[in-house]
């Protein structure tokens, strides 16, 4: 397991989590989990299905009682029970955050009086939120006629009426247009230049990218955190390589090249393989002979190549 | 009020009023269970097909036969058939009347009369009213065409039906209508609202948000309420211009009944609603409680007849107590201890459910 | 015309089966329902008025008044309380605390022994059917029993008619509405299930999923309707069963016409609930659609409680179209009656017209709603 070294205790601290599980029956959902997340930090939760994520950022929120561990959000715990912690985060959930038969305005108008704002500041922060996402839809537009990109900011701009300082968003960009996710995702990181935490859950590996720092959850654990670089860094210490097949090669050849000893990670990409040698003498033994086969050149491993590798080693 | 609380009644209402099935609902179907109840059902004993066994010299049985099927309540039996039974068991006739061999006239003459009666008990109280009615008929008929005056009885009783003394089924029928009509609107409605959330999704989004118990279920209830009311009005309208049902009592008495009601009703649906996890279940449940509601309501069957156990339950249904309190108010002017009691029990009703709703319902995830 | 595969047919129905074994609230509401009414509607129901609340306001004081308050009260009808004036008696039906008043003046024995004939009132409270009628026959009985015994008023009568009571010879209630819930049971279950069936798959996706495969349309209706079939004549077996062992009811007539009746009318009602399910593509549409064309006339205008014959000519005519109708005639019938196939024959014409035609709008229904 690969940790990060900055676990801070201060008020700079946003979210802190230790030893947190959560239970369903016998089935662990969350097995003592600990990270922190610092204020003003995009913060990435990477998982399949049923890792454990959308569970995390449910007790995060204040929507799940926690089977044990400590929880701390935005300086409340959970001791001071769930109300609490509530009024502090926005969450945009997975879904239907919004109702379908309801306009645009009623819809936000609702989640205003759900937080007890005030018209005033209801409308004053409709607005700085609508210029900040840079919004112009008729609000009196019924929800299920918009496109699922305006759902996704109309979501978000109820997720963030309140001004809360902490904000988790769970897989966002799901079944969202390319151009919808990467425009939201400016957003994410506007918000982050405002000093807001942004928590999220994402099945993209580019969108992974754009984090601060990362966490690969599997099986209600966390395999790794860290910032993107730097668990490339600590997953493949050795290059990682690109391998580009002058020929095609047959599923012998390929099998026999996948377990040669030489290599700690051989994976099809696409067409070609990615590689990474497990140390630099074993390498330029068998170099020519791949160099017969393959066109080589060094890449930057992706964050993709880190996830895999983290769980087959896990598996392993 | 509360500013979350008014943002849920107005999410509430707009959401329901918005659904075009659901104004249907609301306003198509009363209208509907109205002209069933109060037009189509009665017990009155109608259109009994009557057939008399005679010949052209049998004067008296002619007489009993002609006038019987001159009053309101019997029709001519047709049938090929030949004797009295084949032609009741063939469904031809309800009620068949056979005379002695000879006649009825020259038996009377004789001084031993047996006139036979066949009847399809099938269904039962309408059995009886064909004998209460015929016998009425024969004896007249009897007095009359033989110059027979017997003495009146010495003791005589004389019967004066209260309030509703020309017995009009509409007036018996549309209190139970009305009643009805507001379950639907409030105790099924409120049920599927919550239901729908959690199906939906949105529920999620909603405790996300720190809002206590009680804004969510008066936020969820109070919309259903104010719809229940809504619906009053129409109704009684209804039922006093078109059904010419009596309104002798306060109007405020019945608005107060009928709150006390609509509560109960929708704290009903309430609870049932933190049992089920989606809409058919919601609905199957609901239809599963109006159910047995209408039952031992009083509205089809007696309840004095019923075994004291099931009259236990009948104290534990608002349909039975609000059904009494609109016959009491309407029909009699209301009677103040009756009144204060039934609306009092319907209060605690509502407050023991909504408590019980309180206890199941958490604003977190389980 | 494609060809109809029975093997397919039954991969549907078994998928079908399933899906109702693994939902046990709808299985145990499905068998647990007719048993449920059967009991209830068998204990609860009576309609033969007894201990109404009879409130006695006696101004007379004499061993008359006494007597004629002993015929009211020795007869199983009446629960006697007395009051000090009749305006309390009055109250008393007000407050819902009787039914009926029973006022004897005081100068009730002295006008009956004077041969002026005595007058007694009695008011009954209107705003209840179900007690009113019964309560005026008994009136009028007591006033004959009481005439002889207290005045020894004992007039030959003229004629003597006897009554007999065809079927249902003791007048028993429950002989008349068990036989009609074999009606209300199987409506109420196949038209339930069957409306929420087709809608269910339409919106949970799995409709389109089973259109693209070889599957034929009319095997899917077959398929899919034949458990519900399956379960609405277990239903009716377990009210025949209740209703034979239990409260004793006769069955005359003859089982394979009862069965022949059946089978049209569940079929009528599987094939309206398809065409529900077809039509509203969604579960709580389809089931109020079901609930309000199915069970709302198959319970109220049936002739199952309230009789036809008492219905305005128009609704007379109206519930003409209902098969729930003609099968409340097929049901009673073979049960109290014991009527022959062609004594009903009317009745298994009009419901068998309605099933043909309610399966061929629903299969037609069904097929056009497949087109892309």
């Amino acid at each position: 397991m690969n940790f990060s070294s900055s676990e801070t205790h201060d008020h700079e601290t946003a979210v802190e989590v230790r030893n947190l599980s959560v239970r369903f029956g016998d089935f662990y959902a969350v097995n003592r989990v600990s990270f922190s997340v610092r204020r003003g930090e995009t913060f990435g939760f990477l998982g399949a299905n049923g890792a454990g994520k959308t569970t995390t950022i449910r007790v995060l929120c204040g929507l799940l009682r926690p089977a044990e561990g400590y929880v701390r959000v935005a300086g409340v715990s959970f001791d001071q029970g769930e109300q609490a912690v509530k009024s502090k985060v926005g969450y945009m959930s997975q879904k239907f955050t919004l109702y379908d038969d309801l306009t645009i305005e009623e819809n936000l108008s609702f989640t205003a009086s759900l937080r007890k704002l005030d018209t005033a500041t209801y409308m004053r922060r409709r607005q700085e939120l609508f210029d900040f996402i840079a919004f112009d839809r008729p609000l009196n537009t019924i929800v299920r006629d918009l496109s699922g990109g305006t759902k996704q900011q109309v979501s978000l701009a109820a997720s963030l009426l309140h001004d809360p300082e902490v904000v988790f968003l769970d897989e966002p960009t799901a079944g969202v247009t390319p151009a919808s996710r990467s425009r939201f995702w400016s957003l994410i990181r506007k918000l982050a230049e405002n000093n807001k935490t942004v928590f999220v859950t994402t099945h993209y590996m580019d969108e992974a990218e754009q984090c601060d720092r990362i966490a690969l959850m599997r099986e209600g654990k966390i395999l790794a955190l860290d910032t993107p670089d730097g668990l490339k860094r600590s997953i493949f210490p050795m290059p990682m390589l690109e391998f580009d097949p002058k020929e095609p090669l047959s599923f012998a050849e390929i099998s026999e090249m996948a377990t040669h000893e030489v290599f700690m990670f051989f994976e099809p990409y696409g067409l070609r393989f990615h590689a990474s040698f497990r140390s630099e003498d074993g390498w330029e033994k068998v170099r020519p002979f791949f160099e017969e086969k393959f066109t080589i050149r060094q890449i930057k491993p992706s964050l993709e190549d880190v996830f895999i590798q983290t769980v087959e080693s896990e598996v392993a | 009020m509360n500013r979350t609380l008014i943002g849920f009644i107005r999410k509430e209402l707009t959401q329901t009023l918005r659904d075009k099935r659901m104004r249907i609902l609301l306003f198509v179907m009363p209208v509907i269970q109205l002209t069933l109840f109060g037009v189509a059902i009665s017990n009155e004993v109608k259109n009994i097909r009557l057939a008399a066994v005679f010949d052209s010299r049998d004067t008296v049985l002619r007489d009993v036969y002609e006038r019987s099927i001159a009053g309101k309540w019997f029709i001519p039996a047709k049938s090929r058939a030949h004797d009295a039974y084949t032609m009741i068991e063939a469904g031809d006739a309800d009620a068949v009347l056979v005379p002695p061999p000879g006649g009825f006239t020259r038996a009377l003459g004789r001084g031993d009369a047996h006139l036979q009666l066949l009847v399809n008990a099938t269904n039962v109280l309408q059995a009886q009213s064909v004998e209460g009615y015929l016998q009425n008929i024969i004896q007249q008929t009897v007095k009359d065409d033989m110059k027979l005056t017997p003495p009146d009885f010495p003791i005589q009783i004389n019967t004066r039906v209260l309030f509703n003394p020309d017995l009009e089924t509409s007036v018996f029928m549309v209190p139970g209508v009305m009643a009805m009509i507001m379950i639907i609107s409030t105790m099924v409605m409120a049920n599927i609202a919550i239901v729908r959330e959690k199906e939906m999704g949105t529920f999620e989004m909603l405790i996300s948000a720190p809002v206590s118990r009680s804004e969510v279920i008066y936020g969820k209830t109070i919309p259903y309420v104010l719809l229940g009311m809504s619906n009053l009005p129409l109704i009684l309208a209804v039922a006093v211009f078109v059904f010419q049902v009596p309104m002798r009592g306060s109007l405020l008495l019945l608005l107060s009944a009928a709150l006390a009601f609509v509560c109960t009703t929708v704290a009903v649906g309430t609870l049932i609603s933190t049992y089920c996890q989606n809409q058919q279940q919601a609905t199957l449940a609901g239809f599963l409680f109006i159910f047995p509601m209408i039952m031992f309501s009083g509205m089809m069957f007696p309840l004095e007849n019923m075994p004291v156990v099931l009259q236990w339950i009948s104290y534990f249904d608002p349909l039975a107590h609000f059904l009494g309190l609109l016959r009491n108010i309407m029909l009699k002017g209301g009677e103040t201890t009756y009144v204060a009691t039934h609306i009092a029990v319907l209060a605690a009703l509502a407050v023991a459910t909504v408590v019980a709703s309180f206890r199941r319902f958490h604003t977190t995830l389980e | 015309m494609k060809t109809f595969v029975w093997r397919r047919a039954a991969a549907v129905s078994r998928k079908e089966v399933l899906h109702i074994l693994r939902d046990p609230y709808t299985l145990g509401a499905a068998l647990a329902l007719p048993v449920f009414m059967v009991i209830m509607f068998g204990v609860a129901i009576e309609f033969n008025v007894k201990n109404v609340a009879l409130t006695v306001c006696d101004s007379d004081q004499t061993q008359s008044s006494r007597r004629l308050l002993d015929s009211f009260g020795s007869s199983q009808y009446f629960l006697l309380h007395g009051v000090p004036s009749p305006y309390e008696a009055v109250k008393e039906v007000s407050a819902e605390r009787a039914r009926a008043a029973l006022i004897i003046p005081p100068r009730f024995e002295k006008d009956l022994f004077d041969g002026r004939g005595a007058e007694v009132q009695m008011l009954v409270d209107g705003s209840d059917n179900s007690t009113v009628g019964p309560v005026l026959s008994y009136v009028s009985s007591i006033q004959t029993i009481a005439s002889r015994r207290i005045a020894d008023y004992d007039p030959p009568a003229p004629y003597d008619l006897r009554t007999r009571f065809l079927f249902n010879p003791e007048l028993n209630s429950r002989w008349f509405v068990i036989p009609g819930l074999t009606v209300v049971v199987m409506s109420i279950l196949s038209i339930l299930l069957t409306a929420l069936t087709i809608a269910r798959e339409w919106e949970n996706g799995s409709m389109e999923l089973l259109l693209s495969t070889p599957v034929e349309p009319l095997e899917i209706i077959v398929g899919k309707l034949a458990p519900y079939g399956a379960l609405g004549i277990i239903a009716v077996a377990f009210v025949y069963v209740i209703a034979r062992t239990v409260f004793g009811i006769p069955f005359v007539g003859n089982l394979a016409v009862f069965g022949l009746g059946c089978l049209l009318f569940l079929m009528t009602y599987l094939a309206q609930g398809l065409l529900i399910s077809v039509v509203t593509r969604k579960q709580t549409i389809a089931m109020q659609l079901a609930m309000m064309s199915g069970m709302l006339p198959s319970n109220l205008l049936s002739g199952f409680i309230f009789p036809i014959e008492s219905m305005p000519k128009f609704f007379q005519y109206f519930t003409m179209i209902l098969p729930a109708r003609w099968f409340m005639t097929i049901a009673r019938d073979t049960f109290l009656v014991g009527s022959s196939f062609f004594e009903l024959s009317g009745s298994f014409l009009a419901l068998s017209i309605f099933c043909v035609l309610m399966i061929l709008i629903a299969t037609r229904r069904f097929k056009r709603d497949l087109e892309p």
